[in-house]
């Protein structure tokens, strides 16, 4: 076995390698999260490039519910083929919910609960036993992330051909054994940053030299804030929030911390979100909020080109696109300092500033407003990191050379 | 200035200060860093990712950030309601900080007594003040002394957890340094591995 694991892939002169690439929801426009995004993303380039690329997913649009919308079957976008497969209709979505819950509060599970927890997680029957008839066809299976028991059923079928990308942040689930012997089956990892690999170093002893970072890769734009300004309607300067509003984000942190900021130092300064949740904030905070749901991506773009900073308050994070795409726009971050992925982009990228309390929130905000050819410098510095190192050439390059190599 | 390849370790150079803010005395500077890859010396030569090529040092900003929100703790300038209550949330990802207990006790610390003491008594509006100050005082009397009893219990029950959890911090904290020392001494005993 550990000769097949040690396997390499075809020579480069026979072609490029054929990939299936396995996650538990498609991505779609403003839809779903980071990880969806990512995977999918990174399958339509490896598509683009040339050889066989599936991408493997369930019917489920609602990763609450994890219903099943999409008919089953194959379908192309954008030149990638997606196969569509139902989630088990038996999954015990109460069993898992309550093992969940368990891990949540730090509790151990037996074995049995472990098992469980893991095999009423997004479940696909149908979707293991069409890629155990297809495996020999793949010469690489990319499966993430690492939470859903998908992910860990399909390592299960082929673990010397799966890269695990795995999205990994430190919190309870992490923690649980069934994770850890996840890590150690497959043949490497593609981590989204030097941190997360790092945790994974810690969290399971996960040597180095099998996980590469690869990122995902953002395409350049131009942004015009002035028309997207005139709507907001004001002229204070904002700090922006994009993507999913909840507890876990820390956007109940961001509207505490901006309202306490606004009372303490009479300074207006407001909040914009663009995306999808019910926004918890102090009722004295609303009038300075403007929440523009989901938006085209140009006038996100906007949006970020025109904030004070980009504010990421969320600790559990193993990448960040939008910071990244706010870098692009030519505006800084002001991210968390519990969450070592987000603090280590704004470090290498000299484009962000990071806290922990809100003193540092309050002193780095009232500096960003205080240092306007600073604050641009930064931003202009985060638009050059993310052109060099999150471009998809550069992208490309480590997922071919190096993560296919692993 | 080109960009260190294949090597590894890090370097930053500065090419001194564009402008000196003024918060503390933060410095933009133009700093230089090589390459930051922890993989790279067990798979190959060539940098993964590189870092912060010709960037502003962010960390030495944030390091000015956070020294001067540490003064400001220091000198109570964050003993506020709104503060305390914007923090609770915060509280869960606070845990890992190495000086989180340190930093929330001292603020216990500092709380733990309700301040039932007698306090002046102003009435902004110029049109019958005196009468409106000394209806004020009567109130706070009879609130006082109706609650008088109320409050030095609870003052004493606050005072009596903030020592014990104090007792607490500290004896744990002694042990383990003690346990810190004894884990080293015996680990310096150990031969040493191949």
């Amino acid at each position: 076995m550990q000769s097949e694991i040690r396997q390499p892939l075809p020579a480069a002169d026979s072609g490029r390698p054929a990939l299936a690439f396995v996650c538990p929801r498609l991505a779609e426009a403003g839809a779903v999260g980071g990880a969806e995004t990512l995977i999918r993303r990174l399958a339509e380039r490896a598509a683009r490039a040339g050889g066989r690329v599936e991408l493997l997913t369930t019917c489920a649009r609602d990763h609450f519910t994890w219903k099943n919308e999409w008919p089953a079957g194959r379908r192309e976008f954008d030149g990638l083929v997606v196969r569509f497969f139902p989630v088990d209709e038996d999954r015990d979505a109460a069993a898992f919910a309550r093992a969940q819950r368990r891990i949540g509060r730090g509790e151990p599970l037996t074995a049995a609960e472990e098992a469980a927890w893991l095999a009423h997680s997004v479940p696909s029957r149908a979707l293991c036993d069409y890629l155990r008839g297809a495996l020999a066809s793949f010469d690489r299976v990319l499966a993430g992330p690492y939470l859903f028991g998908l992910t860990s059923a399909v390592a299960a079928l082929a673990p010397e051909k799966t890269l695990l990308i795995p999205c990994l942040h430190d919190e309870p689930f992490a923690y649980q054994p069934a994770i850890r012997r996840l890590f150690a089956s497959v043949r490497g990892c593609l981590f989204n940053s030097a941190p997360e690999r790092e945790l994974a170093a810690r969290l399971y002893d996960f040597p180095p030299r099998r996980g590469v970072v690869v990122g995902m890769g953002l395409e350049p734009f131009t942004a015009d804030p002035a028309p997207l300004r005139k709507r907001l309607g004001f002229a204070a300067p904002y700090l922006l929030y994009s993507g999913r509003r909840e507890t876990l984000k820390g956007t109940p942190l961001l509207c505490a911390y901006v309202q306490t900021f606004r009372a303490r130092t009479g300074r207006d300064v407001r909040l914009v979100f663009t995306g999808s949740g019910a926004i918890e904030a102090p009722e004295a905070l609303r009038p300075a909020i403007t929440d523009l749901g989901f938006v085209s991506e140009a006038d996100k773009h906007a949006a970020m080109a025109g904030a004070l900073a980009f504010a990421h308050p969320s600790c559990l994070e193993s990448f960040g696109i939008v910071l990244l795409e706010s870098f692009l726009a030519g505006t800084p971050g002001l991210v968390h300092a519990g969450s070592p992925a987000l603090r280590a982009l704004c470090r290498d990228a000299g484009a962000g500033l990071w806290f922990r309390h809100y003193g540092d929130f309050e002193t780095a905000l009232n500096w960003l407003l205080d240092h306007e050819a600073e604050r641009r410098a930064l931003g202009a510095l985060g638009a050059a990191y993310v052109r060099r190192e999150y471009s998809w050439t550069a992208v490309e390059r480590r997922f071919f050379e190096r993560g296919l190599r692993l | 200035m080109g960009r260190p390849g294949g090597r590894l370790g890090a370097f930053v150079h500065m090419d001194g200060p564009l402008r000196t803010g003024h918060v503390g005395a933060i410095c933009l500077r133009r700093a230089r860093f090589g390459l930051y890859s922890p993989a790279m010396s067990t798979t190959t030569q060539t940098p993964e990712m590189e870092i912060g090529a010709a960037g502003v040092d962010v960390e030495r900003i944030v390091a000015e950030i956070r020294a001067e929100a540490d003064r400001k703790i220091a000198a109570g300038l964050y003993d506020d309601a709104r503060v305390a209550r914007a923090e609770r949330s915060n509280l869960v990802q606070l845990l890992g900080e190495d000086d989180f207990l340190t930093f929330y006790l001292k603020g216990l610390r500092d709380a733990v007594t309700v301040d039932i003491s007698d306090f002046e008594i102003h009435e902004r509006r110029k049109w019958g003040a005196p009468l409106l100050v000394r209806f004020k005082k009567t109130l706070w009397s009879a609130l006082k002394f109706y609650t008088y009893r109320l409050w030095s219990q609870q003052n004493q029950v606050n005072e009596l957890f903030a020592t014990a959890l104090d007792g607490l911090e500290q004896r744990y904290r002694e042990k383990i340094t003690q346990l810190e020392k004894r884990v080293a001494e015996l680990e310096r005993r150990l031969p040493p591995v191949n």
